[in-house]
């Protein structure tokens, strides 16, 4: 098992380079002179170019690629252009929020879409299948951001239960946890219940009902465990679909994370703190598909490990 | 005699019944499709769409910038049935305007993305080795960017606008289409028509494009579909974000984002551009459902 790992960690580093060189030229394309940006528009030329070779950005492009990589391994992200701290210490103070909130939704949208999921595929083709589907295709469609304005409207502004921003208190990721989960339980619903349908048409659950199980354990413990292993694959792969919605539902409630810093970046083109956070975003992506992957040879036997 | 007669008549109507049933795979698909109710109506309300998009501007009421300082920030009432917004323009007539920005940016950017992504999928599935590991490893990188964020960091670099949305999504969605065209022409390429074809000495370019394409369509058809909603709803997200459409185009997520600033005065100037944005996209993914399960030969009823 512990080859195996090591075996998937190596696999991963070539995507790994190959998003670091995509992200770095990518975002040197962005237009506009980043020094001119950071002098300011009074500044005079001179001030410009000491601030160019301040920043490196005077050096050819070779140059800085790998001092850029250098600076990775060092863990120096450089310094952003906006608030002209390290970029490290901007996304330190906001990567704790961002996880808290991606894993809080992930918890509880994987358990609610798991259970309206079975729910839909053990009543196949009667009303409760019916219903269940229509409730997760209308969540895949919703707007985010309409439906966190909805819950603001209804939690914050009516009843008052719950804040509208920040990220204070336990109560401030309720909403934007709701907001940014509920697409992931649909979809996660719309999966666990073709699975269950398919597993359902097996022998062995047909064996397990002729025994005279109960209808429950047939489902749970039969049907059920043989269709976590595409589960978890859909739950691994919805992940990004997670990090990438939690900018846009952080963008509603203001919410403190990496997400709403995403955001600003981009208005101030600030293209340090730009692709630093392109970055781990991509890298938070892969470190989890990289666990589902692991998971994945762990629940299913007839994976060899060799 | 008569005996005679009624055999032929009676195979005259075996010869009748016959063809009255018989069963192209187009006309088993539209029989498919017709038994899901709800996809025939998300169909009907696509269509209402289109055509609201093409004859809405003829049709609204007031013009989409028609300022009227007298009646700003109202309910929907019978002058303006979904009231209006800060400017006193009328919800209503933007909203209606809007369709046709919307339905544009995700047919355009999904229809870039299928087409990209068909022949990347259709050259690197059938020529394999070096152009098909290139194609996938590109493939691999951008599917390594969760979600909207290669989006965003398109719009970070062509800076906002909403063609520059259009790109950004077409990038997002060139990779999807690309590794299902691969894996489809992957397992064509070996069959038994597409090596006689060879044979037979058929160009490459005839055997991807008459023999191995065909048998891909339809999955790229219900991919097309599906990835229309999703299409839609992140072209909005942008927009709301403010890197997609710029005031005063009468965008709805753009439109949702200006009204955030009056949730406690007139919460009506969030309410219908979101609606907006549910019916349409859900009426295209409820389409792609039915459509989906109409070409799955898996499913026979």
């Amino acid at each position: 098992m512990l080859k195996y790992i090591r075996r998937r960690i190596l696999g991963t580093l070539p995507t790994l380079l190959l998003v670091v060189t995509f992200v770095f030229f990518f975002v040197r394309l962005i237009p506009g002179d980043p020094a001119r940006l950071v002098a300011g528009e009074q500044a005079t030329q001179a001030d410009v170019e000491v601030i160019r070779v301040k920043l490196g950005l005077d050096k050819p492009l070779g140059t800085q690629y790998i001092e850029y990589l250098v600076g990775l391994i060092k863990g120096d992200l450089g310094t952003s252009l906006r608030t002209k701290r390290p970029v490290t210490t901007e996304i330190a103070g906001r990567i704790g929020n961002t996880l808290k909130l991606a894993f809080i939704t992930l918890a509880w949208s994987t358990v609610v879409g798991v259970i309206m999921g079975v729910w839909s595929g053990r009543h196949r083709g009667k009303w409760q299948d019916y219903l269940g589907m229509t409730i997760s295709v209308s969540g895949i469609s919703i707007p985010s951001f309409w439906l966190g304005f909805l819950l603001i409207m209804l939690f914050s502004v009516k009843l008052k239960w719950l804040p509208t921003t920040g990220a204070s208190s336990w109560k401030s990721f309720i909403l934007p946890s709701v907001t940014l989960g509920v697409a992931i339980a649909a979809i996660i619903a719309r999966f666990t219940r073709s699975s269950i349908v398919e597993t359902l048409k097996e022998d062995y659950v047909r064996t397990a009902r002729a025994k005279g199980l109960k209808e429950n354990i047939v489902i749970w413990r039969h049907a059920f465990r043989n269709s976590l292993i595409s589960v978890v694959t859909v739950v691994g792969l919805r992940f990004g679909f997670l990090l990438g919605g939690s900018v846009v539902a952080e963008a509603v409630f203001a919410f403190p994370g990496l997400g709403t810093l995403l955001v600003e970046s981009v208005n101030y083109r600030d293209y340090p703190a730009i692709q630093s956070l392109i970055l781990i975003f991509s890298l938070q992506f892969l470190v989890i598909n990289l666990v589902v992957d692991i998971l994945y040879a762990a629940l299913n036997p007839e994976i060899k490990l060799g | 005699m008569p005996i005679v007669q009624t055999a032929a008549d009676t195979a005259c109507e075996a010869v009748r019944k016959e063809k009255a049933s018989i069963r192209t795979p187009m006309a088993d698909m539209v029989r498919k499709f017709r038994k899901q109710r709800n996809s025939v109506v998300a169909l009907a309300f696509i269509i209402i769409l289109v055509m609201i998009a093409f004859f809405g501007d003829f049709l609204i009421p007031y013009q989409i910038n028609e300022y009227d300082y007298s009646a700003t920030l109202e309910g929907p009432s019978g002058a303006h049935w979904f009231g209006t917004d800060e400017f006193g323009r009328d919800l209503f007539s933007r909203i209606i305007s809007g369709t046709k920005i919307s339905l544009a940016v995700g047919l355009s950017a999904v229809t870039v993305g299928a087409l990209c992504g068909t022949i990347l999928g259709l050259l690197g599935g059938y020529y394999r080795g070096f152009i098909d590991a290139i194609i996938m490893r590109v493939a691999d990188t951008l599917f390594a960017f969760p979600g909207i964020i290669l989006a965003i960091a398109i719009v970070a670099i062509l800076g906002s606008g909403l063609s520059n949305v259009v790109i950004a999504v077409a990038v997002f969605s060139t990779p999807t289409f690309a590794r299902l065209v691969r894996g489809k022409t992957l397992s064509l390429r070996t069959s038994v028509f597409v090596q006689a074809a060879k044979n037979l000495g058929a160009s490459d370019a005839r055997i991807i494009f008459r023999h191995i394409l065909p048998g891909a369509v339809p999955d790229i058809i219900v991919q097309y579909t599906m990835s229309i909603g999703s299409s839609i709803l992140t072209a909005s997200s942008l927009s709301f974000l403010g890197m997609g459409a710029q005031p005063p185009t009468p965008e709805w997520g753009l439109m949702l984002a200006n009204g955030r600033n009056y949730i406690l005065t007139a919460p009506h100037i969030m309410l219908f551009p979101g609606l907006a944005i549910l019916f349409t996209v859900l009426s295209f993914n409820i389409f792609g459902d039915g459509l989906r399960d109409a070409l799955d030969p898996k499913l026979t009823d």
